[in-house]
């Protein structure tokens, strides 16, 4: 696509800017050399017009011959010869015009102007050539590194994607491991509560394949999720997990993205509840004030504990999926005060979502 | 189940912080009329314990724990007592065979893999093969170093201590007298190792027999040439050698 005859706007600026380049030429060649204003005006003007339409030849003259691949000498040939040959062609059609203003009697020194003028308008026409190649060369480097940028932007963004599918993707195999454990210990003492077990299991991982496919979801949905996962591991940790939940009515209707609770309450389990010898409880509280939504989520902790590494990865993960969706990069809050661990998100409400 | 008649009683100990995971270990040695549990513990203190009491045969041992995993109680307990583990996780496979664990079973088990554990374990009790105690200690230790906490075993009760509480640790023969404020706890370990074992940017070994937690040092004071003292915040003296000096001034 040519940059310049491809859009209306662009030509028109283009136009006017070689009006302007018209009118320089005719006090440079025509006006200061002793001919009559009007005269120069009218020659040189509509020739500048003329030209600019030529220059736009260098457009392929550039994409033929780029800058980054071509050889110096080629380029140097080709700009050479197209410069020489478009200037000859506009020097031409300057004769041509001098005719037929003198045939109108604009010019009544009949062509003057053009014959005293033409070996310099020859070398201006060559040299506006080059101003011209020099511009698209400029606009091709400029169009390049836009390029790049947006690849680079669009790289990200996939890379993101592809994170956001392993997220969601990612339910931690050895929670399955040890629940099949516990349904494989209640299948003889207690079949009952086996099946329960084996049902709840089924409920979650289809649960969390099938919200990971949405982009939003409201809340309630996320606690649902949030339940069973909790509900499986309190048969397996038996009292030592308890669980207190305050949400607001308002609260649960709002949109969040999937999965948003689920590794925070994993990690509530996993490296609080599940570290101590006595257990104890975790808090959640969901809360809408205005336009938004507050979640937190608070647990017990072994100070003490042995801290693997990758902790606060999930954290991290969440808190670039907010930045992510919301653009607000402060939006989740940790700290660890005292044995008690507390997490806070905050996310802006979607318009029409809370009730 | 099989002919046990002529087989010695094997007394086992059940450590699992969940319910259901010793239910079912219950469960499937039922089966075994050579097989008495002695014990069932839901966290390693109790472990500790239950093994300093009762000298079972086999320990079966669930590694995610909290506070004591299923590694920090072999420490613990040396290599008095043959040890299957037992836990959903694989990534400690290497580990539990270089800490000479008899065998390592994978979440969920059945009855012939644990079979097949307890034959090895009648095997390895058999031979009466010996673990060193300390080479097991150390083994078990290097692969998390620096240590973030001591743990000390005293009789039926373990101590764990955070690196950070700790004063200074001093030299006692074949043993350590962890200084922690006005306690002290006695560790059957050199203090050269656990100088390797302790984070080398906090501990720095000012003499033969001492190693300082620098975060405790108030000021160092030359008594006679050549010869310095370590003064601590709570004003207690300790001797620095020649070249435990050099160290502390690399630190400081």
């Amino acid at each position: 696509m040519h940059p310049i005859l491809g859009s209306v706007r662009r030509l028109a600026i283009y136009l006017l800017a070689w009006m302007l380049i018209g009118l320089l030429l005719s006090v440079g060649l025509g006006f200061s050399r002793g001919g009559d204003w009007l005269t120069a005006v009218l020659f040189f003007v509509p020739l500048g017009v003329v030209y600019a339409l030529i220059t736009q030849s260098a457009w392929y003259v550039c994409r033929i011959f780029p800058l980054v691949r071509s050889r110096a000498w080629q380029v140097a040939v080709a700009q050479v010869f197209a410069a020489i040959f478009a200037s000859a062609l506009w020097v031409a059609a300057a004769g041509a015009w001098a005719r037929v203003l003198a045939a109108a009697g604009v010019d009544a020194a009949g062509g003057t102007l053009y014959d005293t003028q033409r070996p310099l308008l020859f070398v201006v026409g060559a040299l506006l050539f080059w101003l011209v190649s020099v511009f698209f060369y400029l606009l091709i480097a400029f169009d390049a590194s836009k390029d790049a940028e947006r690849a680079n932007v669009e790289l990200t963004l996939l890379a993101r994607e592809a994170e956001l599918k392993a997220l969601r993707a990612q339910i931690d195999p050895h929670f399955i491991f040890n629940s099949l454990h516990s349904i494989s210990a209640l299948t003889a003492t207690n079949p009952e509560a086996a099946r329960r077990m084996c049902l709840l299991l089924a409920d979650f991982l289809r649960e969390t394949l099938r919200l990971g496919g949405n982009q939003q979801i409201p809340l309630e949905e996320e606690l649902a999720l949030a339940d069973r996962y909790l509900a499986i591991e309190q048969v397996r940790l038996g009292e030592r997990l308890n669980i207190v939940r305050e949400t607001d009515s308002g609260a649960v209707t709002c949109l969040v993205p999937p999965l948003l609770l689920q590794p925070l309450v994993e990690n509530a389990v996993k490296h609080g509840i599940a570290q101590l010898v006595e257990g104890g409880t975790i808090r959640m509280t969901a809360t809408c004030a205005g336009s938004t939504l507050t979640i937190t989520l608070e647990n017990p902790c072994d100070p003490d504990r042995q801290r693997p590494r990758g902790v606060g990865l999930g954290l991290e993960v969440l808190r670039r999926r907010l930045t992510n969706q919301y653009g607000a990069a402060d939006s989740v809050y940790a700290q660890e005060r005292d044995g008690q661990f507390r997490v806070e998100v905050r996310i802006p409400v979607a318009a029409g979502a809370s009730a | 189940m099989m002919s046990s008649e002529d087989r010695p009683l094997l007394r086992v100990i059940v450590v699992d912080d969940e319910a259901l995971a010793r239910a079912l270990l219950r469960e499937l040695l039922g089966a075994y009329q050579d097989i008495e549990i002695i014990a069932e513990c839901g966290n390693g203190f109790e472990a500790v314990k239950a093994v300093t009491e009762k000298k079972p045969d086999l320990l079966l041992l669930d590694i995610q724990m909290p506070k004591l995993d299923g590694f920090d109680v072999l420490e613990l307990i040396g290599g008095e007592v043959p040890v299957i583990f037992v836990t959903a996780y694989d990534q400690y496979a290497i580990k539990a065979f270089q800490v000479h664990a008899v065998d390592y079973l994978l979440k969920p088990f059945g009855a012939e893999r644990l079979a097949e554990a307890l034959g090895r374990a009648r095997t390895r009790i058999g031979t009466r093969e010996v673990v060193p105690a300390k080479a097991l200690v150390s083994e078990a230790r290097a692969a998390r170093a620096p240590l973030e906490r001591i743990l000390i075993r005293d009789r039926t009760d373990v101590h764990v201590i955070p690196a950070a509480k700790i004063d200074y640790l001093e030299s006692q023969d074949d043993y350590v007298s962890v200084k922690v404020g006005e306690k002290q706890f006695l560790k059957e370990q050199t203090l050269s190792e656990l100088e390797q074992l302790l984070d080398p940017a906090r501990f720095v070994r000012i003499h033969r027999r001492y190693l300082l937690n620098v975060a405790r040092l108030a000021r160092i004071e030359q008594a006679v040439t050549d010869s310095r003292v370590a003064i601590l915040q709570d004003g207690t003296e300790l001797p620095i050698s020649r070249s435990g000096y050099t160290k502390l001034r690399e630190i400081l």
